[in-house]
């Protein structure tokens, strides 16, 4: 499995979003002051590689009980260099005591919510 | 759950320098080949076990000052001295995290093996 993950496929699987893995679990989402924090967190240092466009951060909420994706934090830079970039410096970094996953996700995805 | 969390801000984010588990499991953190989104989610569950296993290991347990959350009240146990030490809460806290994980990964990925240190918890706690 390991090696699976670091069989740089060629770089056509390059996209604008950055998906980041393991840093959240549902229930650091649900204080909504924390949920703010989190999202200042992410987006402060995604900043430093290039501008964002967004990011989304799946959670619970009173109509959508069972969104997917939640635990997972998705990045949408302007730019598919900056993503890189991104992928490349934050990978194995520490967030809050857990250590960063990250990988490119389907822009096509990233705009229906399809987590 | 903890009711009176009016944590300062507080950025979560260290450097991969001090990120000394990660060193040591010495497992990818950066996903650049092409994997199934249902492999992906198994490569970061065994990544997440391997990373508490790890933290037990070296006895990396708890968190610097300031992520941490509020102690409870101490309890003692019969010769008084405290039970609930912060040591002991958080790798607790660990353990019962990567029993679960465990349990998730025993279900869904195929010829999964938990770490050899892994010890089942026995059942009736609670």
């Amino acid at each position: 499995m390991a090696a699976l993950a670091n069989s740089t496929a060629s770089d056509s699987s390059s996209t604008c979003v950055l998906q980041l893995l393991n840093m959240i679990v549902p229930d650091d989402l649900n204080d909504d002051d924390e949920y703010e924090d989190i999202k200042d967190d992410v987006r402060e240092e995604c900043e430093k590689f290039g501008p964002i466009v967004d990011l989304k951060i799946p959670r619970q909420t009173r109509t959508n009980q069972n969104p997917s994706g939640v635990g997972k934090i998705f990045v949408r830079f302007e730019n598919p260099e900056s993503c890189s970039k991104a992928l490349k410096a934050l990978a194995g970094r520490k967030f809050a005591d857990r250590t960063v996953v990250t990988t490119f996700f389907p822009e096509e995805n990233y705009e229906v919510e399809a987590f | 759950a903890d009711g009176a969390r009016k944590r300062k801000r507080k950025n979560r984010w260290a450097a991969a320098e001090d990120n000394h588990v990660a060193n040591l499991i010495n497992l990818p953190t950066s996903i650049s080949g092409s994997m199934t989104p249902e492999q992906i989610e198994a490569y970061v569950l065994n990544l997440r076990i391997e990373e508490i296993s790890q933290k037990l290991r070296i006895n990396d347990v708890v968190p610097k000052d300031g992520e941490r959350s509020p102690s409870p009240p101490p309890q003692y146990d019969g010769n008084g001295k405290r039970v609930n030490t912060r040591e002991y809460r958080y790798r607790k806290k660990l353990e019962d995290e990567r029993h679960k994980l465990i349990e998730k990964a025993m279900k869904t990925i195929p010829d999964f093996k938990p770490p050899a240190d892994y010890r089942r918890p026995l059942k009736t706690q609670e």
